[in-house]
């Protein structure tokens, strides 16, 4: 459509408004209702613009029209929005001007002085009962734009505007913000034009500030943000607009849980252990040490005694050098990460399935899915962001299948939720492949042309008949159908899961069998698939599985015994590699108690509280004769080290993070590191220089550089296409490129290129329960905290979830005499811990679930050793206990 | 297996609410009603929230919120006796603006408050549809009406609630019904046919129908972009008659439901909608059971439901009561409503037509459009083209109390002002003076006593300064002030403005606290025409400026 602004003809979309006709002639009309994540509400009126033979018109809610001729600036308009924003402010306090808003701007640019305002607000009062969000309520212009991120962002639906006509404001209910639905992500925070809605506690600062766009260092979503930095502090922190996967948005972690990075109980210098105790040293005194003892044990019983556990919260750039200090200088294979423990059976899955190690399809096509199958996730808690996607997705229209022991959220908003017992997902996989190919609901010219094992998997699901699958997951036969049905029939059907298919005895066959779902549909490496696509856990967990620190891969997922891969990487390293793969985490443990391991070197994880069979793990890092950990606090497993590292925060640090859907983003520092402390990339550079050598790659940018070179599924990445492009996704074979966001229209990555079904059949879980431990535990995260917890605890998180409690359902807490609150002792076979008991139907009667944010609730030390037969990821999702109320 | 290659996702899209697609995954039009029967003693519904979240226990509790204090029925207090009081302009003229304060006197409550013993509540509406015989209340579901109003709710005088005077001058299309012909004559032999849906859309095509509500859109336009949305859709008859002044809608949803069920069905078979809703606004206590039980004798003798009289056609109706708010008769904000929402104004487009009643096609027709459907199609859309002068069709017009014979009267548009005033209403009762006419309800304007050659039509009345409307004429005489009348009208602006746009809810503030100065800022009032969201901002300047023209601000 053309449009013709103020004499200058543009060009627009269908479907565009007035309003971006205008900005797209580079002309200006006032707006404050107006915010580009939100549909256009009409409210404010200040858009004003004269149409030709229409007459006056607000821009953001008029569509644009072929032909339209619009005016901006006639002076009776811009009289008319001056005398709109005079209305707006006449009753609002002269204070509202105190702060920088977008209000404070629309006034000076309309010429609205301080004497429009009043001289005091209307006397409605404030609401500051929440550690995070602060309500002026005389400060409320009634534009609803909050509200419309609470609801058509977030979807929470906590705010409302309350009471009618010039008495309208908002409100978070009836109650006080506290007490309301509010999930505390910031929406409301970040659009509210007046200041009417603040970040509580946020200080008017008079020292300059600084923003600096950086990538979330909590999940793996992926959110961009910018951290706004004044005084070497983080002044606040406020999502990207432009953020490629949040669009704009953010949840309580990534926006207001920083206060961790200003911690006074941060890491600030090396500390080396003097007996019982750590003693703070120089950085020579603790690169000196680490030398001579790795030095010692390599020569006493050789490189393969010493392991490296990388961090998944680190920088690609550091796992990089990482994975190329242990090969390279060390000259061992034993560097992991910690996607061993939670996506290792995703990646081997998806690879066997599809060829390549990470999830099909970009964050983008959830906005094209017309059935969502979510299987063992709850990304409304564990990645705030991508859960509420799927669930405006899902309020559009959107079918949504959950696959789920827990009544989640989500699941609440499904079509159909198959709740299974844990550990029954492979029955309910191949309960579900077994009716698609049945009713026919799969795509044929698919499975012909681009997929193989088809008739295996047809005698494999002989088995797998609705009653038989409702036998062993107790998921009835019905819901198992409609499932079926709605998956198999949807036009465009997207997978997306997470931890609870994979940290399984069978994992990788929950992946594959899964994946199968898929491969049937034919909604996989297709224009109108979804594909498969796990959601990891960690900021960067692709990116340091990406990077190689793995036992068996090289940096790009090329086997360690692949000649060429080799041969690339020796050219460019310098060094010669060994041959023998490493060992996996869990196998380090074991290697260290039998004394094959005797050094261990723990980058950016608390292993001692998130490794399951906690006491199993402690007693490991004792029998080791050196441990290195490198931390920002003294976590428990700093507490155990021999020398502790003071590393960097992800604000601290230069290089980028790959996201859960392969998407490269970079990652720029806003502070500097805290005393002594260094970055990992320094940190990882200095030992190499105490172990006498020189791992090249002086520069994040420069390290990236050289990782493109040896891996060919990253060669076209670089600092500086990304900060052209903002990001890329993995494979990007060429400089010249663009990356693959939708993976395999082309052909599989397999060897043969064609996708492949998997014949599994449905194996018990590892652990069972029994007379004596007769319930289920399920472990996993919540909203408010992180992981170890490390970082949230040590922010106002705290306040909004001050200690972990445990989910039993109400029925199993009446057998037990249990009410909501009571303390209750939790034993598995390996130990037992207490905690509050939290009644709720979110759990199933039999099931218990807790978090593993609290060190005072060790949930870990009850989890089993047992672990996925194909790759070692622990069994964190079946735990045998039992309940005693104390 | 179908495959369809997706389109690119569209963010954010135009119009759209999660709120509202929240609301309707459960289909749940009964809300309102809910928190209604929720809202008993002293407390407004608003300070219980626990209870209110019961009853509409599908929204989540800020929206319920939200909604709660948004509607008058619902924000107010409410004892075992509670009695609404209209203060709409017509009954304000009857009293020259005394009954209110004479029934708190007589209740000993105030407006919007419960006695002290917590027995009896007050509220104030905006129209009972007792313009004819006014000043007007309902004590509980009970109406009473006439100049001692105080006195019948004391008991002291017998209470009269006089049945709508009402009178079909023309040949009827309306009010048919009144004259005894008894509804469902078309539908059932209609339902057999082959060709009946294109035979109900010809017809009403051919007559020119247009929508009586006010805006006066043609029901077969409308019709024709619901039909051609995909399914499911809906249809929804407006019976929020929201005009103080106008209770056409009232009487014919009392008197003649059939024929507005029927005029619905009729709706429903062109659009394509297997189920039709009738939102009744809850100041017309009557007309809901009127229309609840019209449904239900509609239900038995087979004219609705699945496969009606044997045809493979489906429909069945609802009826939804509203919760006070004249904005509800605006049809954004009837559908909001419908779903137990806020009952805010939201742009177009997207139209109902297109995004409506759950996010579905709907078409919204006024209950006097629909009343006039079946005889449309009985007759042919040819009869019914050939009424009116220069526009087509009749309208129900509505005089008030002041009239010598006040009533609803279906006239043919075109007919000069002066036959209604005179020919009809006999002029004024009792030899009063007539110093001005509101024509088309507060939104409408004021026409002087030299104006009265203006034809019925919406253009000519459009000219004069003042509008179609919903039919309502009411005579303003030496009663009240113009100062007063023109206070009396802000005030039901600014409790009226749904508080969505600026313009509207700032500038009605502005002349509820200062009716005067504002009716003469010529700068706020061009501004509330030019740049209000909706026909209610944007209509408040033509009626504040004709009533100063006509009663030159200044009265006896």
């Amino acid at each position: 459509m053309r449009v013709t602004v103020d004499d200058r003809v543009v060009e627009v979309p269908a479907g565009a408004t007035v309003l971006q006709a205008i900005r797209a002639a580079g002309a200006v009309v006032p707006t404050l209702c107006h915010d580009d994540r939100l549909s256009p509400s009409g409210s404010c009126r200040l858009c004003l613009a004269r149409l030709t033979g229409r007459g006056v018109v607000a821009a953001c809610v008029t569509p644009a029209a072929d032909g339209q001729v619009v005016s901006t600036g006639d002076p009776d308009v811009t009289a008319m929005a001056r005398q709109v924003l005079e209305l707006t402010v006449e009753r609002l306090p002269r204070r509202a001007l105190d702060l920088p808003t977008e209000l404070v701007d629309r006034c000076a640019e309309l010429g609205v002085g301080p004497d429009g305002f009043a001289e005091a607000g209307r006397g409605l009062g404030a609401d500051d009962s929440h550690p995070y969000v602060h309500l002026d309520r005389d400060l409320c212009i009634a534009c609803g734009r909050c509200v419309r991120m609470c609801d058509d962002v977030q979807g929470a639906f906590a705010l409302t505007l309350a009471g009618r006509g010039a008495d309208t404001v908002v409100a978070p209910g009836a109650g006080s913000w506290a007490q309301s639905a509010c999930v505390s992500c910031g929406g409301c925070v970040d659009t509210c034009p007046t200041g009417a809605i603040t970040q509580a506690g946020l200080a008017a600062t008079q020292a300059p500030v600084t923003a600096v766009n950086t990538t979330c260092g909590y999940c793996g979503v992926g959110c961009a943000l910018t951290v706004h930095v004044s005084d070497g502090r983080v002044a606040e922190i406020t999502p990207d607009r432009d953020g490629s996967v949040n669009r704009g948005h953010a949840c309580v972690k990534g926006r207001f849980a920083y206060g961790f990075a200003a911690s006074p109980d941060r890491l600030t210098t090396p500390l080396i252990r003097s007996g019982q105790r750590l003693e703070p040293a120089t950085w020579d005194q603790a690169l000196a040490v680490i030398a001579d003892r790795l030095h010692g044990v390599v020569e006493r019983h050789g490189p393969d005694a010493v392991a490296a556990i990388s961090s998944a919260r680190a920088t690609n750039e550091e796992n990089y050098l990482m994975q190329k200090l242990m090969r390279t200088v060390i000259g061992t294979n034993n560097v992991d990460n910690c996607s061993r423990i939670c996506h290792a059976p995703s990646a081997v899955g998806l690879t066997a399935a599809f060829g390549l190690a990470g999830g099909t399809n970009p964050a983008d096509d959830i906005e094209l899915a017309d059935c969502i199958l979510l299987a063992g996730a709850n990304p409304t808690e564990a990645h705030p962001v991508v859960g509420a996607r799927i669930l405006q997705q899902v309020l559009s229209g959107a079918r949504l299948v959950v696959v789920d022991p827990r009544r989640t959220a989500l699941a609440g908003y499904a079509d159909v939720h198959l709740s299974g017992r844990p550990g029954s997902n492979v029955a309910v996989f191949n309960g579900l492949a077994r009716i698609m190919l049945e009713e026919g609901w799969v795509d044929d010219v698919f499975l012909s042309e681009r997929a193989d094992g088809l008739e295996e998997l047809r005698e494999q699901l002989r088995w797998f008949t609705p009653e038989r699958v409702e036998q062993v997951s107790a998921v009835p036969a019905g819901a198992l159908r409609k499932a079926a049905r709605l998956y198999g029939t949807a036009s465009a059907p997207s997978i997306i899961y997470g931890l609870g298919v994979t940290e399984h005895a069978h994992g990788t066959d929950g992946v594959r069998t899964l994946a199968n779902l898929a491969i049937l549909r034919g909604a996989v490496g297709t224009a109108y698939g979804g594909g498969v696509n796990p959601l990891r856990g960690q900021n960067n967990v692709q990116g340091a599985s990406d990077m190689g620190a793995l036992p068996d891969l090289l940096p790009g997922y090329q086997r360690i015994d692949d000649p060429r891969a080799r041969q690339r990487c020796e050219q460019v390293w310098g060094h010669r590699m060994p041959l023998r793969p490493g060992l996996r985490i869990p196998q380090m443990f074991d290697a260290a108690i039998d004394g094959r391991v005797r050094a261990l070197w723990v980058f950016g994880e608390n292993i001692a509280q998130t490794d399951p069979d906690s006491g199993h793990v402690r007693a490991a890092l004792a029998a080791c004769e050196f441990v290195i950990c490198q931390e920002i606090f003294l976590t428990d497993t700093a507490r155990l080290a021999d020398v502790v590292l003071p590393g960097a925060s992800f604000l601290e640090k230069d290089g980028t993070f790959v996201n859960f859907d392969r998407r490269f983003q970079r990652v720029r520092p806003a502070l500097d590191p805290p005393g002594q402390a260094r970055t990992d990339f320094d940190i990882l550079r200095s030992v190499a220089a105490a172990l006498g050598a020189d791992l090249g790659c002086a520069t994040p940018a420069a390290t990236l550089a050289e990782c493109a070179r040896v891996a060919p599924l990253f060669a076209g990445i670089s600092h500086t296409r990304l900060e052209r492009e903002g990001h890329l996704h993995w494979p990007c074979r060429s400089t010249d490129g663009p990356g693959e966001a939708r993976l395999y229209q082309q052909g599989f990555a397999t060897p043969n290129g064609r996708a492949q079904l998997a014949a599994r059949p449905w194996l018990p879980p590892g652990e069972q329960p029994d007379a004596a431990f007769p319930y289920v535990l399920i472990t996993g995260r919540r909203l408010v905290h992180y992981n170890a917890g490390t970082m949230t605890r040590r922010t106002p998180n705290l306040a909004l979830q001050p200690r972990e409690s445990v989910d039993i359902h109400p029925d199993d807490a009446a057998a037990l005499g249990l009410r909501d609150g009571d303390d209750v002792e939790i034993s598995s076979r390996r130990g037992s811990i207490t905690a509050a008991a939290h009644l709720t139907a979110e759990v199933s009667p039999g099931q218990v679930f807790l978090a593993f944010h609290f060190p005072q609730v060790a949930v870990n030390l009850l989890t089993s050793a047992e672990v996925d037969a194909v790759t070692s990821c622990p069994e964190y999702k079946v735990t045998a206990v039992r309940l005693c109320r104390t | 297996m179908t495959r369809r290659q997706p389109a690119g996702p569209v963010w954010p899209r135009p119009g759209r609410s999660a709120l509202e697609e929240l609301v309707a995954r459960t289909g749940d039009t009964d809300a309102l009603t809910r928190l209604r029967q929720a809202r008993t003693g002293q407390v407004p519904l608003t300070d219980t929230t626990e209870r209110a979240a019961f009853a509409a226990a599908n929204a989540p509790l800020a929206a319920v919120y939200g909604t709660a204090t948004y509607y008058t029925d619902l924000s107010t207090p409410t004892a075992p006796r509670h009695v609404r009081v209209c203060a709409g302009t017509a009954c304000f003229i009857a009293s020259g603006g005394r009954h209110i304060a004479q029934v708190e006197q007589a209740l000993g409550v105030r407006v919007g408050q419960s006695s002290d013993d917590g027995e009896v509540s007050l509220q104030e509406v905006h129209c009972l549809g007792f313009c004819y015989g006014g000043p007007a209340a309902l004590d509980g579901d009970e109406p009473a009406a006439g100049a001692d109003l105080a006195d019948q709710l004391t008991g002291c005088t017998p209470r009269r609630a006089p049945e709508i005077p009402a009178w079909a001058v023309t040949h009827s299309a309306v009010l048919r019904g009144l004259a005894g012909e008894p509804a469902w004559q078309v539908w059932p032999r209609l339902l057999g046919r082959p060709g009946a849906v294109e035979r109900v859309r010809a017809e009403v095509a051919e007559s020119g129908l247009r929508g009586r509500g006010g805006a006066g859109f043609p029901a077969a336009r409308k019709w024709e972009a619901v039909a051609a949305a995909a399914g499911p859709r809906y249809v929804v008859a407006n019976g929020d008659e929201g005009d103080p002044g106008s209770y056409a809608d009232r009487l014919l949803m009392e008197r003649t439901p059939e024929r507005v069920l029927e005029g619905l069905a009729l709706a429903g078979l062109a659009c394509g909608a297997e189920q039709g809703f009738v939102y009744v606004r809850s100041e017309y206590p009557q007309a809901y059971r009127s229309m609840c039980e019209a449904v239900q004798r509609a239900r038995t003798a087979g004219h609705l439901g699945r496969a009606v009289h044997g045809s493979p056609v489906a429909f069945d109706v609802e009826v939804v009561a509203g919760g006070g708010s004249y904005v509800a008769g605006e049809e954004t904000s009837l559908l909001r409503s419908m779903s137990g929402l806020r009952g805010t104004v939201r742009p177009r487009p997207p139209y109902p037509s297109e995004y409506g009643l759950f996010g579905r096609p709907t078409a919204v027709n006024n209950v006097e459009t629909l009343a006039a459907v079946p005889a449309v199609v009985a007759d042919g859309g040819a009869v019914y083209a050939r009424l009116g002068r220069a526009e087509t069709g009749t309208l129900v017009v509505c005089l008030n109390e002041r009239f010598s014979w006040p009533g609803a009267y279906e006239v043919e548009l075109g007919t000069p002002l002066r036959d209604i005033v005179y020919r009809l209403g006999g002029g004024l009762a009792g030899g009063r003076e007539l110093r001005a006419l509101q024509v088309g309800g507060p939104l409408g304007g004021f026409l002087g006593p030299d104006q009265l050659d203006v034809p019925l039509l919406a253009s000519a009345l459009d000219d004069a300064g003042a509008a179609l409307g919903h039919g309502g004429v009411i005579a303003v005489d030496d009663s009240v002030s113009a100062e007063a009348l023109l206070a009396h009208l802000w005030r039901f602006y600014a409790q009226e403005s749904c508080g969505m746009c600026t313009p509207c809810r700032e500038g009605t503030r502005r002349g509820r606290t200062d009716p005067a100065a504002s009716s003469t800022d010529d700068a706020l009032l061009d501004l509330m025409g030019a740049a209000s969201l909706c026909p209610f901002g944007r209509s408040i300047p033509r009626a504040v400026r004709s009533l100063l023209r006509v009663l030159g601000g200044s009265g006896p």
